[in-house]
């Protein structure tokens, strides 16, 4: 039965819609995962000459052990936010002759070879054999790994006991996270030391090596009580990570003034607002808002143009990009009930446009203060933040026909890689590439402002503009919106 | 001893009951139709049977045992409510497999249960080289409701079959559940909204009205005035 299951999952995750994306996002996404893959590894060979750096009185296994606990709450914190399990995967058998103990066991064990429980072997391991066997021998060393391997398997299962009893309130995560940030800066300031707590418990372990009894009882305690948990709430409706949903319905009345494109305005706020996804890509585009305080404070780049041009589109436009590059298919679930209903495809995105030119220019008002950093800085802002107006909204809305790809909204956003296509990266090039290719003559010549002038006046020429050609935009729509419709049902 | 009985059962949702049967017995080769309007209570009855909800109060016995504390019911009990029931990245030969070994069933035995499905299917079902979530609506309840009774089961529950098919699709389901009535002596707990075609299949009626029994009757030739009399307001 266990291997039923077992293969049931490899089907599962071999025919899920993660893997029958196109190819070129596969290459991406394969890129970057070796790429994080690659930066452990190295990091493992190097860190303990890194220790020894910043440490030079402490012996790097010390100072290393020092570290663990840290880890370990980091890690814990990490699952908090990206780690479920999905125990209603064994919603489908319930009703089928198969113990509900089986079942159980399955699920949990299931979560154990997960890539948040082994990636860490990529630094353990090269610290291991670099510091640990020579110092140690390689049966205290292997106690040791199997030690902390047990601590993090305990992390597994203590966050999957957690977050079903405590609810996924993401209050309470963020106040775990700050309390291990405190937690930090208390060991920073010398306050309160988890780092000599954890070097000694580590210390115990490498000199007495049956201590390793210790993370294995702990682990099997956590399993049993999970278990029994599980056990005791079978019951798809108390299995779920409980959620408080009460919704209310809102209304907008400042939106009312603006007609039909006011109601639809509204509509897309309730949907961003009642969805995980897309309320995570308002979030993702509020981060980048800080992207300044990377670039601005280096002198580098301060006194360059072309760098600063790069930071200001993004940070004005981030959201336009981000949530721009989903349309329409954020309306994928209920794309035919538009189509039949009286909105016209002009309406459609004139709402879009209207959205979308408030929250650039409220991006824009946000890096104000960035003034802080000179006023060339707010100049070359301002003339990114028209230009997103003026000419990238409508490079985003030229490439929404090409979305045929359905979103399932109710799906969680982390590594939700659902409708991205080889065009989102397509996309993303003429975005930036095209104010840098404006303003560059200028730069060449020796005459910076004229470029950043320029690249303001072709927005403001784009924004007044905008009724023609958001008809050419709707006529473009108006072309592909059976292939679109077609690709929504699917 | 009864198939299924439902003693003093109730299910509260932040205060509001939901269903509220104080008692309702199935004898074995009985076959009852479940009707009510929209939010009768009429799933959630169901779910209750087959330990997918916990009661707020009292017990679901089945052959005398109770539901919630042993699982031998699983092994003679058939059932299908909705998608959920269906593991749909699997192909429906994939999945009938997987029920069928669950049963100890060998690959003819499965191919020999499923014979009298196979104008139920109308050829739309099975060797299409589909996942299971890519069929219709109704191309799923086909093969959820055949998966279920695959096993020969005892009692077979089904909720709604006839939702979501075409018509000739409904009265081939309706002759099947005949056929495993009369061939099989199942037991058969369906509920629906098709007055007619639940008449026909099922010997006794029992009306649902926000989670109570209001009515239990044996089917007649006046079942359907009586019925429709009735969801007339």
């Amino acid at each position: 039965m266990f291997t039923t299951l077992l293969a049931h999952q490899w089907k599962e995750s071999r025919r899920s819609s993660v893997f029958q994306k196109s190819v070129a996002v596969n290459i991406i996404l394969g890129f970057f995962i070796v790429y994080f893959l690659l930066s452990f590894l190295v990091l493992g060979f190097f860190i303990d000459d890194l220790l020894r750096q910043v440490y030079p009185d402490q012996n790097p296994v010390t100072a290393f052990n020092g570290f663990l606990l840290y880890f370990f709450l980091v890690d814990l914190f990490m699952r908090f936010m990206l780690q479920d399990l999905p125990v209603l995967a064994i919603q489908p058998y319930l009703h089928l002759p198969v113990k509900k103990s089986r079942l159980i066991h399955y699920v949990l064990s299931k979560s154990v070879p997960s890539i948040f429980n082994f990636w860490s072997l990529l630094i353990l391991v090269p610290f291991l054999v670099k510091m640990l066997v020579p110092a140690y021998g390689t049966g205290i060393a292997a106690i040791w790994l199997l030690a902390v391997m047990l601590l993090i398997f305990l992390n597994n299962f203590v966050l999957i006991y957690f977050k079903r009893q405590l609810s996924s309130n993401p209050k309470l995560t963020l106040a775990f996270g700050i309390v291990v940030l405190g937690l930090m800066l208390a060991d920073y300031f010398d306050l309160l030391s988890l780092r000599i707590a954890s070097a000694a418990a580590f210390g115990f372990l490498l000199a007495h090596p049956w201590a390793v009894l210790l993370p294995a009882l702990l682990l099997a305690g956590v399993y049993k009580l999970n278990y029994s948990f599980l056990l005791a709430h079978t019951y798809p409706e108390e299995m779920a990570v409980k959620q408080n949903k009460s919704a209310a319905g809102t209304d907008i009345a400042f939106l009312n003034r603006f007609g039909e494109t006011g109601k639809l305005i509204a509509l897309e706020l309730k949907l961003i607002w009642r969805h995980k996804r897309s309320k995570s890509v308002v979030f993702m585009s509020l981060l980048i808002l800080a992207y300044g305080f990377i670039f601005y404070p280096n002198k580098l780049y301060q006194e360059g143009f072309g760098m600063l041009i790069f930071v200001g589109i993004m940070m004005t436009g981030m959201f336009m990009f981000n949530y721009g590059q989903f349309i329409p298919s954020w309306q994928s679930g209920h794309f035919d009930a538009l189509l039949t209903r009286r909105i016209s495809p002009y309406q459609f995105y004139l709402a879009k446009f209207w959205f979308f030119v408030p929250a650039s220019l409220a991006a824009f008002l946000v890096t104000l203060p960035y003034a802080y950093f000179g006023w060339k800085v707010v100049l070359i802002n301002l003339a990114a933040f028209l230009f997103n107006i003026g000419v990238n909204v409508f490079v985003v809305f030229y490439f929404s026909v090409l979305n045929t790809s359905r979103i399932d909204l109710s799906k969680s956003s982390a590594f939700n890689w659902q409708g991205v296509g080889a065009s989102k990266f397509v996309m993303m090039l003429p975005l930036i590439l095209l104010p840098l290719l404006i303003y560059a003559p200028f730069g060449f010549l020796g005459i910076p402002y004229w470029g950043i002038f320029t690249i303001g006046l072709l927005g403001v020429a784009g924004f007044a503009l905008y009724k023609q050609i958001l008809k050419r935009v709707a006529k473009r729509f108006l072309a592909n919106k059976y292939k679109i419709a077609t690709g929504f049902r699917q | 001893m009864p198939m299924i009985e439902v003693k003093n059962i109730q299910k509260t949702y932040n205060g509001r009951t939901v269903v509220n049967i104080p008692e309702l017995v199935i004898r074995p080769g009985e076959t009852l139709g479940l009707v009510g309007n929209n939010g009768a209570g009429k799933t959630t009855l169901f779910r209750m049977i087959l330990d997918l909800i916990r009661p707020s109060k009292g017990e679901v016995f089945s052959k005398g045992v109770n539901v919630a504390l042993h699982e031998d019911w699983k092994e003679y009990t058939g059932s299908h409510l909705d998608e959920g029931f269906l593991i749909d990245y699997l192909t429906p030969e994939e999945y009938f497999k997987f029920i069928g070994d669950l049963h100890h069933l060998s690959a003819g035995d499965v191919a020999e249960r499923l014979a009298p499905f196979l104008d139920f299917f109308n050829g739309e079902i099975l060797n299409q080289k589909k996942y299971i979530r890519d069929f219709s609506k109704g191309n799923q309840k086909k093969v959820g409701v055949a998966a279920a009774a695959l096993a020969n089961p005892e009692i077979l529950i089904l909720d709604e079959p006839f939702a979501n098919l075409d018509p000739t699709s409904q009265i081939r389901l309706k002759n099947l559940l005949k056929f495993l009535r009369e061939q099989k002596e199942m037991t058969l707990l369906i509920s629906s909204h098709d007055l007619s075609h639940v008449i026909e299949v099922c010997a006794r009626i029992v009306i649902l009205e926000k989670g109570e029994i209001v009515q239990d009757m044996e089917t007649t030739e006046n079942t359907l005035q009586a019925l429709e009399a009735y969801f007339t307001v």
